[in-house]
């Protein structure tokens, strides 16, 4: 099962806001994390994707009048997911290597 | 709490719409919120364009509805498609006759429609053309009016002086006159003379009014000069194949002192305008006799006008009335004619259209072939009957299998379909029907097209790569299906599931009142179109058959005579020689059309100041003329040579000397100028179209040599011919023979009305093909419906008579009701267009038993098929499964 960059970040997120990861939080954690602002559209993609390889698993919260009566879907990080974010990360890290006079470890 | 204010409506009801449910919560409820922060913090209208663009950004593939009704909706015209497409091939004979004839009425509609549209195309292309008209002569006199486009030679340049509205005028002579009509054309370099025919007199202005295009030479100036000529493209490539013909020199008629320069190519013209030459000779410097140009004796120009814009027409019509009066009663009045007052009373002008002439003129006289709106009206009602009669039988045919359909239609209700669902699964149905049936249909088209162009001598083409037309045919295709679909459709999905499950439904044992009313109509169409038929041939039988005054068999006219000049006589003489020919006679004047005329004006002598003349056809021909014509002399004698006084004597024919009001015309003297003395009357026959009434004639002896008549005596057509050939060739070794058969002449000029009955029957029988279709499906459906029934019945001792009695009368009282409203309506149509004929035959008994009795046994033999096989049935074969 494969693992695209945006989802990886997206899952990242889901896993740092543990019990408080539903769209907006997310969203607010990539921006705050990566730079970029990605559009609710790509990530609710991403968040569809991931439940459907089950990465994640979402439950249903409370609706809010801020949110239009509209209830949030929290998501969690799965154990397939973490395991999947662990390979990813040494898959990454084992590439690096290979370049010489490298390092990954900060100065 | 806070107020929470909301992003543009539209924008949120779009990602409602589009959304799926479980998306939308989610995904709605995180843009709210974040519409919210954003709108604290970087105010409403920013918060407005990032809401609107997150709306967008939703618009991917995991948040659109699954569309519940999309892809329902095809799952169902998927359905719809397989039922009917096993529907009609579960029930073959009615497909194939529901589509069968649709597509016949559909073939029918598409070659009148392709043949309308050429006849009306005719002279719409010129620019400006509505502002170029025809000049025609009106006479209002009640009794004798009349229309004729003939003016004389001054009246042009007198309409350019004296009417400010015109822009340009133009004359054109497209008669046989002089050198209009035919002529043998040759290169000057060459010996050999070519028969070419089509060739006019016109002014240069009539190139300027009509803008006939050039493909060489200067449009502007090419009739401007005396002795130039201007030809057709076709005629171009023919005579000067890869060379430029512009300043080619070109001899007429052998006369080589009057060559003619090519002046100019016109591209040839097209088949949709009234005009028809190939060569135009410039009217510029020409008097066809001393003083011809400036008098006012004789019309013989065809005037042309080009309005300014904005002109009033009326106003051109009362300044052409001021110049008759100026002129042309002057004239009269100055010679003493006493036909000034009628003029002045019954004389009258008519702007005619360019784009009129040619569907309009069947009250004008000239000399061209033209089309007819009346036959424009009747064949386009024609056109909508056949696909009227084609629609009705899919209405009848879908409504009577109504049976069978309706515990599909039922049972599609109990399981949730709504009546909306079904009206759109029939109009599929019928709109597929009708998809099938136009295909067809072009396909008969296209194969039809080459038969169709015979019967109606017409060169059409299927515009298949046009887009309009294509646009058209499938816009017809939806409208035709959605229209005959419309009533079955109602009709279908009106059944009450309940009745029709429990089988209470009447199984189509009774046609219903629309039914009828449909085969009524079908019926009643199809009769006034036999009676047209029968009627139409009667009165082309009757024309074509009527006694014509004289004997068109065996005639060959040898043409083109003129260039053996001096040797004429001596080529008569010997042609008279041969055993084959019974005699021949040398002159312009034979009784078939297009051949030369003269309208002269005639008096009793001594009263031409107190009279109004006589307009009478003056014919010069030789001492062998009524003879070899087969006419009959009926009082006092033929021309003889042994008088010497025959040269100023006359003969003149019954209507002539009915017209002159003499009882005993012999010895009685004439006058056109020169008096003559009348030696015999020779009995009416007809020299234009028998369908017109015979004019006063009067031939003389004189010497017109274009055209020998010979008559052949050996029924040997061909070995005569030969004869006659080897004498020509003896005497004219340079120009080849050329003959026609005055039969085949005379044949020739009914040929219009001969196609117009050969059109007409065809399509008539192919109604009655489409509507015999409908009423045998509708019987056969009928006798299965009643199968049981007949069963039931021979069981219990009715006779096949009995059976056959009760089962058809139903149908032959529809037929009975037809017949009854179908006598009045083409006996008094067809009345009516025998008024156009001056005999016309009369509409007898006879014709409506004929077409009653016709349709009577056609539809008889229709019904009988399946119910004879119904009747003879052993009934324990339709029983046994009770």
């Amino acid at each position: 099962m494969k693992l695209g960059s945006f989802e990886e970040l997206v899952l990242l997120a889901v896993g740092a806001l543990k019990d408080d990861a539903y769209g907006v939080t997310i969203k607010e954690a990539l921006e705050k994390n990566t730079g970029n602002k990605p559009s609710i559209g790509a990530l609710h993609s991403a968040l569809y994707r991931l439940e459907e390889k089950g990465y994640v698993s979402s439950s249903e919260g409370g609706a809010t009048t801020e949110r239009g009566g509209r209830r949030k879907k929290y998501y969690l990080l799965t154990g397939t997911g973490q395991k999947m974010l662990v390979e990813a990360n040494e898959q990454r890290m084992e590439f690096a290597k290979q370049i010489p006079g490298f390092s990954l470890k900060p100065e | 709490m806070r107020e929470y204010s909301h992003p543009p409506k539209w924008a949120n009801r779009f990602l409602e719409w589009i959304c799926s449910p479980e998306v939308i919560e989610t995904v709605q409820g995180d843009l709210l919120e974040l519409y919210g922060k954003r709108e604290s913090k970087k105010g409403k209208s920013r918060a407005n364009l990032h809401f609107i663009l997150d709306v967008l950004s939703v618009c991917r593939p995991f948040a659109i509805k699954k569309s519940r009704y999309n892809s329902n909706n095809y799952a169902m015209f998927k359905n719809y498609y397989k039922v009917a497409i096993r529907n009609l091939m579960r029930h073959k004979m009615y497909s194939a006759i529901k589509i069968g004839g649709f597509a016949l009425g559909v073939a029918a509609c598409i070659l009148i429609a392709l043949f309308l549209q050429q006849e009306l195309s005719y002279d719409k292309k010129y620019a400006d053309g509505n502002r170029i008209y025809r000049i025609i002569n009106q006479w209002n006199e009640s009794g004798s009016e009349g229309k004729w486009p003939a003016m004389t030679a001054p009246f042009a340049g007198v309409v350019r002086d004296e009417i400010p509205e015109v822009e340009i005028v133009g004359r054109l002579i497209p008669y046989n006159w002089f050198l209009g009509g035919s002529n043998l054309f040759r290169n000057a370099d060459e010996v050999q003379n070519t028969f070419e025919e089509r060739f006019v007199y016109a002014d240069q202005e009539i190139i300027d009014i009509l803008g006939l295009p050039f493909s060489s030479g200067d449009p502007k100036t090419a009739l401007t000069e005396p002795n130039t000529i201007v030809i057709s493209q076709r005629k171009a490539e023919k005579h000067f194949p890869g060379q430029n013909p512009i300043g080619k020199t070109i001899i007429l008629n052998d006369v080589s002192d009057d060559p003619r320069i090519i002046s100019g190519v016109m591209e040839t013209l097209p088949s949709n305008t009234h005009l028809d030459f190939d060569f135009i000779l410039p009217l510029a410097s020409v008097e066809f006799w001393p003083g011809e140009q400036t008098s006012w004796c004789c019309s013989n120009y065809e005037t042309y006008v080009k309005l300014k814009p904005g002109a009033n027409n009326e106003n051109v019509l009362e300044k052409l009335i001021t110049i008759r009066d100026k002129y042309y009663v002057t004239y009269l009045r100055d010679q003493g004619n006493q036909a000034a007052d009628d003029v002045l009373l019954y004389r009258g002008f008519e702007l005619q259209p360019v784009g009129d002439i040619h569907l309009y003129s069947s009250d004008i006289r000239d000399r061209y072939n033209h089309g007819d709106i009346k036959i424009i009206w009747m064949f386009g009602v024609i056109a909508i009957l056949i696909l009227l009669l084609a629609c009705i039988n899919f209405i009848n045919l879908s409504t009577a299998k109504s049976a069978n359909r309706a515990k599909e239609v039922g049972l599609r209700k109990v399981v949730g379909s709504v009546k909306g669902n079904l009206i759109g699964q029939f109009l599929t149905e019928s709109i597929l029907f009708s998809f099938i049936s136009f295909s067809l249909g072009l396909l008969l088209a296209m194969v039809l097209l080459p038969y169709f162009n015979e019967l109606a001598n017409k060169q059409l083409q299927l515009p298949i790569g046009q887009g309009q037309f294509i646009v058209t045919l499938i816009l017809s295709m939806l409208i035709v299906g959605f229209l005959a679909g419309l009533y079955p459709s109602f009709y279908l999905s009106s059944f009450r599931p309940i009745e029709v499950l429990k089988g209470k439904l009447s199984m189509g044992s009774k046609s219903s009142g629309l039914q009828s009313g449909m085969v009524i109509f079908q019926f009643t169409a199809s009769v006034v179109l036999i009676i047209g038929a029968v009627i139409v041939n009667r009165q082309m039988g009757f024309i074509l058959n009527k006694k014509i005054g004289f004997d068109k068999d065996q005639v060959a006219i040898i043409q083109g005579t003129n260039t053996l000049g001096d040797k004429i006589q001596t080529f008569k003489t010997e042609l008279k020689k041969l055993p084959e020919v019974k005699n021949a006679t040398i002159t312009n004047y034979y009784p078939v059309s297009d051949m030369k005329r003269d309208q002269n004006s005639m008096w009793i002598e001594g009263r031409e100041e107190i009279d109004i003349s006589i307009g009478a056809q003056f014919w010069r021909v030789d001492y062998d003329y009524i003879e070899t014509m087969g006419m009959e002399i009926i009082q006092g004698r033929n021309f003889s040579k042994e008088m010497a006084t025959d040269s100023i004597s006359i003969i003149i024919n019954e209507e002539m000397a009915r017209q002159l009001g003499f009882e005993n015309p012999l010895g009685e003297r004439i006058t056109n100028g020169l008096a003559r003395n009348i030696i015999g009357v020779v009995k009416d026959f007809h020299f234009e179209s028998v369908t017109d009434a015979i004019e006063p004639l009067v031939m003389v002896i004189g010497r017109r040599t274009n055209m020998i008549a010979v008559k052949v005596s050996s029924d040997d057509m061909q070995s005569s011919m030969n004869s006659i050939s080897q004498l020509w060739e003896r005497f004219m070794p340079n120009q080849p023979i050329r003959y026609e058969f005055m039969d085949q002449r005379f044949a020739e000029m009914y040929d219009n009305v001969k196609r117009t009955g050969n059109v007409f029957t065809s399509f008539a029988i192919l109604a009655i093909i489409i509507a015999c279709l409908g009423l045998f499906a509708l019987s056969t459906f009928m006798v299965e419906q009643k199968r049981k029934e007949i069963g039931i019945r021979k069981v219990l001792g009715a006779t096949v008579s009995n059976l056959f009695h009760s089962l058809t009368s139903n149908f032959l009282k529809l037929i009975a009701i037809s017949l009854i409203l179908a006598f009045p309506m083409g006996w008094f149509t067809m009345k009516r267009w025998l008024e156009n004929y001056e005999y016309g035959i009369d509409v007898t008994w006879d014709v409506l038993l004929i077409s009653g009795g016709l349709i009577l046994i056609i539809s008889i033999a229709t019904i009988s098929y399946e119910v004879i096989r119904a009747v003879k049935m052993n009934p324990a074969e339709t029983l046994h499964s009770e």
